[in-house]
């Protein structure tokens, strides 16, 4: 020891001091995992406690309801239903002891019994009355108020219904977009930018399938309908530990089990859509089923067009394009104690063009299978396992007479997990679990040739890969102010002889200040062993993913934040959270890179780090009249340190992404006029996105046989230019009828109600003239202008919707 | 072809432009200083030329009196020197256009570019201000066209051309085709491509059904340098992003070296040509 050189530490100590920081940091947080559960001993139940165990679900239709609240008041302990409806909360063993099962909107049920025994108690839950509604939404602001869950946003369907939407099309996606800290990448479309993360970096899990693709028409529609979805959670930090696998968020969307009460249906006649979803019992109060399907008609009436114009030799044929989805799922009730679900979805993006001697077929989409079997333990242990299929996949083919050509990209999924619920005591909850995802690959396949064989040439990469992880997560009431969640998730993933292991620390915590004040922080890492190669900026379905390899390392992120949550009155809930995020082994392509048939795309990657800070503050009114909310974001984000095998992107200097949204504002309100007519507005506005201009030109001979190009844009330093600010009013209209048969209702969506022309892109347009070079005339520029590009004008539309 | 759903994409955008969409902006670009653009191309039979120009920031003026205009594109006054083997081209300040191939070069010598594939050739320039500029090159061996065949539709009435050409085996090889109708500078595709693009050796470009019988059509094929074909397609990527949201924008990938950042290609090529007349 007397020999140490402290110059070769010093030297030495970059990389590796990074490392023990980290090491240092998971050390303390796996101290404090086993402080809490050591504390679960010592404070052990000093007083005899049963257990009362079971499912809320809603009376009319059978559902389950996720986020149900459970709440014993001469005790203030409280639970919540998990995604599958269970519940399980320990009391003290006593006389009339009263428990209040709620939901937002629902009527509260309240059960008073003698606890003398671990009970079994299912609750059906009926749509309430004015007065109850007002007790039960103040509940769930309180229960947000309580959670250690921070960063975490909910929708609730009949509010998204009810919300103005581009061509009538209601999109869960974009209403997220809505809520602080998710901006969207562009006008009109669904990506989602959460809190600095690219639009790769968010898990979005259908019924816990991964859907890799989440949109129709290169991003302007999303994959979910609505009528099928029955909750929907997005994440954008302080994870919790049963989800990995991408940097971001997490967006959970869970479809309905079906009606296993009756028969009833629900659809929609819209602009450019119809859909149509029907559920009912199998077996009443067993089983059940829900069929739900979209599609869009836009086809028809294009080659209607097409016909009328056969004759027309000036005509251009318009293409046929169009989606549809398919979501479906049936679950039974074995027993008492065990419950097995069966979904699916399945949906395409058809884009297809024929004539004599050309046809053009694009399509793409996703489809993903879950078997689910719900199995109770014992009132303290409920399980859940899950088997998933996840396929994502375009496919082009192009054929000219005598050759064809082919190309195409997939990513296909087969997972495995079992998650396990325990309520160890009155004070502590464990979670945990393992999962498992072989993933296959084909990156950029590509066939072509001619008929007789003699010119053909392929290309293309597979890869296979095994992500596995497992996790424990403890929530631990410390104190009736201070309760703690601590987790910790192992990940890994093995391809082609290279196996990562990531070491994923979570941590959440509550204090309670007072009543109606309480700070929260949390702490996160992610890491993210798939990655979506996208060299625009904008989801495409071309993008394809592409698998952590020996010389592509794993994506990770830290976030912490701190938060504070204020219950205003009994009609507002404020919230106001601060984030910081690091982001490391990033992703991003050189200039030039050459993303079609190259047999070695990794080339064309660069990769560096980054990180994004913020905070958010949003005001929630859910009762009342007139509900809704504000949100407001200020952000910042960088990347760079980008290094590639070929090249390094900006000499390794830092820049912003185009979607580096500095202020992002949103004013959502709803107002009940009457029961048949209700109104709705919505408002955005956020800083311009950043473009790459060029910001130089030259002159450009170039060869022989070429043509002169006089104006060849040079571009310098990426995302130097910030577009003007977007802003929109949307309104909404809906006027409900009462039918003997149910209801239905018009529903009228005004976009860009003052017509804004927000800026889609900036392109510069240069207007020549002739001058004589010699002998010849050549086009030189005499003006350049910068022209902005808007997508949408004013855009009413109007759609049917009907339940039975 | 790849692009072919987001052309439509595209054309609806410029559709709804109709609805007053698209409107004429003020904006200010990214500061920019000038930078020194240099083209080189050496193809063995022809002159050693070179064009030294100047680049501009984006929306500075442009001259509307034509010798205004050359004036301040061209750079004078620079001493243009190209080594190879034992040899010294020095390349004078002086304007040359070739009347065959229609181009104008500001730097020339009267001796042609020699057939040595072997080579290695050194360009240096040193410009009135005294900055350098280096870049190295070599000239691919030439690959000829192997056949031009017509192919007619099945009305009869159309013909399509298919151009073969036989790949170099044993390293990977880089091509730029060009195709012309009626004029050989009346260009109408224009693309690069690798050797990737076959199993087999044999490479083939083709055409739609656009050419009656009579039509003159000009094939060309161009053998070229790894840096021209990365300097190409990322003049290509940059050309191609201005006004399509789907593209991602590229910064030119020279081969000229220098302290004050040139941009530009020094590349030798190699090509072979066809004029084909459209005959049943």
């Amino acid at each position: 020891m007397a020999n140490v050189d402290l110059s070769k530490m010093k030297t030495s100590n970059q990389q590796p001091s990074k490392i023990t920081r980290q090491r240092k940091i998971m050390q303390r947080l796996l101290l404090l995992l086993c402080c809490i559960a050591f504390s679960s001993l010592i404070f052990g139940q000093d007083q005899e406690q049963f257990t009362i165990s079971g499912r809320i679900t809603e009376a009319e239709s059978g559902e389950t309801l996720i986020g149900a609240t459970i709440l014993a008041p001469q005790t203030s302990q409280g639970t919540t239903t998990n995604e599958y409806g269970f519940y399980s909360i320990s009391l003290p063993a006593r006389d009339s002891v009263q428990v209040i099962f709620s939901y937002v909107g629902f009527q509260s049920a309240v059960r008073t019994f003698f606890l003398k025994e671990d009970l079994k108690l299912d609750i059906e839950l009926g749509v309430g009355v004015e007065l109850n509604e007002v007790v039960v939404k103040a509940n769930s602001f309180k229960e947000q108020l309580n959670s250690t869950q921070m960063s975490v946003e909910k929708l609730n369907m009949q509010d998204v219904k009810l919300l103005p939407a581009l061509l009538g099309e209601v999109d869960i996606l974009k209403t997220l977009q809505l809520k602080p800290g998710i901006p969207s990448g562009a006008e009109g479309r669904t990506g989602l930018f959460v809190r600095g993360g690219a639009g790769d970096q968010n898990l979005i899990v259908l019924d816990e399938a991964v859907v890799y693709n989440p949109n129709h028409l290169f991003g302007f529609f999303s994959t979910f309908n609505a009528d099928a979805v029955k909750d929907l959670q997005l994440f954008k930090g302080g994870f919790p530990s049963q989800y990995g696998g991408r940097l971001s968020s997490v967006i959970d969307v869970k479809l309905k089990d079906g009606n296993n009460k009756k028969f009833a249906g629900a659809g929609g006649i819209g602009l450019i859509s119809s859909r149509l979803t029907l559920e009912g019992p199998i077996q009443k109060d067993k089983s059940s089923f829900i069929v739900s399907g979209r599609r869009t008609y836009v086809d028809v009436f294009t080659r209607q067009v097409n016909n009328a114009n056969q004759d027309n030799e000036d005509f251009s044929e318009i293409p046929d394009y169009f989606f549809y989805d398919l979501n479906t799922k049936v679950n039974y009730q074995l027993g008492e104690k065990d419950r097995v679900f069966l979904s699916g979805y399945f949906g395409r993006d058809v884009f297809n063009f024929d004539s004599d001697f050309f046809s053009f077929d694009f399509n793409w989409g996703n489809a993903t299978g879950t078997a689910r079997w719900n199995h109770v333990f014992s009132p303290k242990l409920f399980s859940n396992a899950t088997a998933t299929f996840s396929d994502y996949q375009y496919n082009i083919r192009n054929e000219v007479t005598g050759f064809s050509f082919e190309v195409g990209s997939k990513i296909r999924d087969a997972n495995f997990k079992y998650d396990f619920y325990y309520n160890a005591s009155d004070r502590q909850t464990l979670r945990f679990g393992a999962q498992a995802t072989y993933h296959q690959f084909e990156v950029g396949r590509l066939q072509a040739g001619s008929e007789d064989g003699e010119i053909s040439f392929s290309a293309g990469q597979d890869f296979d890969g095994t992500e596995f992880g497992a996790y424990i997560q403890d929530e631990w009431i410390a104190s009736d102010d201070l309760t703690i969640n601590g987790g910790l998730r192992v990940s890994g993933f093995a391809n082609d002889g290279k196996t990562y292991f990531g070491i994923e620390p979570r941590f959440a915590s509550k204090y309670s200040i007072n009543e109606r004040l309480s700070t929260k922080l949390s702490y996160a890492r992610m890491y993210q062993y798939v990655h979506l190669v996208s060299n625009s900026g904008i989801a495409l379905p071309t993008d394809v993913w592409y698998p952590s390899t020996q010389n592509v390392k794993p994506q990770v992120s830290d976030q912490v934040a701190l938060g504070f949550s204020y219950l205003l009155g009994d009609q507002f809930f404020i919230n106001n959270e601060y984030y910081y995020k690091w982001l490391g082994n990033q992703i991003d392509f050189i200039d030039g890179a050459l993303l079609f048939f190259n047999d070695n795309l990794e080339e064309e990657f660069a990769f560096g780090d980054g990180f994004a800070y913020g905070t958010e503050l949003s005001i929630e009114k859910k009762e009342g009249r007139l509900q809704g909310w504000i949100g407001y974001t200020l952000a910042l984000i960088r990347k760079g340190n980008f290094r590639g095998v070929k090249q390094d992107i900006m000499e390794g200097r830092y820049f912003a992404p185009r979607y580096d949204r500095r202020h992002d504002i949103s004013v959502v309100a709803t107002y009940d006029l009457s029961k048949r007519w209700k109104v709705s507005a919505t408002w955005v506005y956020g800083s311009g996105d950043l473009a790459w201009l060029p910001s130089g030109r030259i002159t450009f001979q170039d060869i022989y046989g070429s043509e002169f190009k006089p104006i060849v844009p040079v571009f310098g330093d990426r995302n130097t230019f910030r577009l003007p600010a977007y802003h929109r009013l949307d309104l909404g209209v809906v006027l409900k009828f009462f039918p003997k048969w149910g209801e239905s209702d018009l529903t009228l969506s005004v976009y860009n109600a003052y017509d804004r022309r927000n800026p889609y892109f900036i392109f510069l347009e240069p207007e020549f003239q002739a001058i004589d070079a010699g002998n010849e005339l050549i086009q030189v520029p005499d003006r350049i202008v910068a022209k902005q590009q808007s997508l949408f004008p004013i855009l009413p539309s109007v759609t049917w919707n009907f339940k039975f | 072809m790849k692009n072919t759903p987001y052309i439509y994409i595209i054309g609806l955008l410029f559709l709804v432009s109709a609805c007053n969409l698209t409107q004429e902006v003020e904006i200010e670009l990214p500061e920019y200083e000038d930078q020194i653009m240099v083209e080189s191309y050496l193809i063995p039979g022809q002159p050693f030329a070179l064009l030294l120009t100047q680049s501009f920031s984006y929306f500075a003026p442009i001259p509307t009196d034509n010798e205004e205009y050359i004036n301040q594109l061209f750079i004078s006054d620079a001493e243009v020197t190209i080594r190879y083997d034992d040899q010294e081209i020095k390349l004078e300040n002086e304007i040359l256009f070739n009347p065959f191939t229609g181009k104008l070069f500001n730097y020339g010598a009267g001796v042609l570019v020699p057939e040595n594939y072997d080579s290695e050739f050194e360009l240096e320039i040193k410009t009135a201000e005294g900055e350098i500029i280096t870049a190295s090159t070599f000239i691919p061996e030439p690959i000829p066209i192997d056949s031009v065949v017509i192919q007619f539709d099945e009305r009869d009435s159309l013909a399509r051309a298919l151009t073969y050409w036989t790949d170099m085996p044993n390293k990977t090889n880089y091509y730029r085709r060009l195709f012309a109708k009626g004029q050989s500078d009346s260009l109408e595709i224009d693309f690069i491509l690798d050797d990737d693009l076959t199993d087999n050796g044999l490479l083939l470009a083709g055409t739609n059904y656009d050419f009656a019988v009579g039509d003159t059509i000009f094939n060309t094929i161009y053998h070229t340098t790894e840096d021209y074909f990365n300097f190409m397609n990322s003049l290509f990527n940059a050309d191609a992003a201005n006004g399509n949201p789907f593209a991602q924008p590229s910064s030119l990938l020279s081969n000229v070296e220098g302290t004050d950042n040139p941009l530009g290609i020094f590349s030798g090529l190699t090509f072979d040509d066809r004029r084909t007349i459209i005959e049943k």
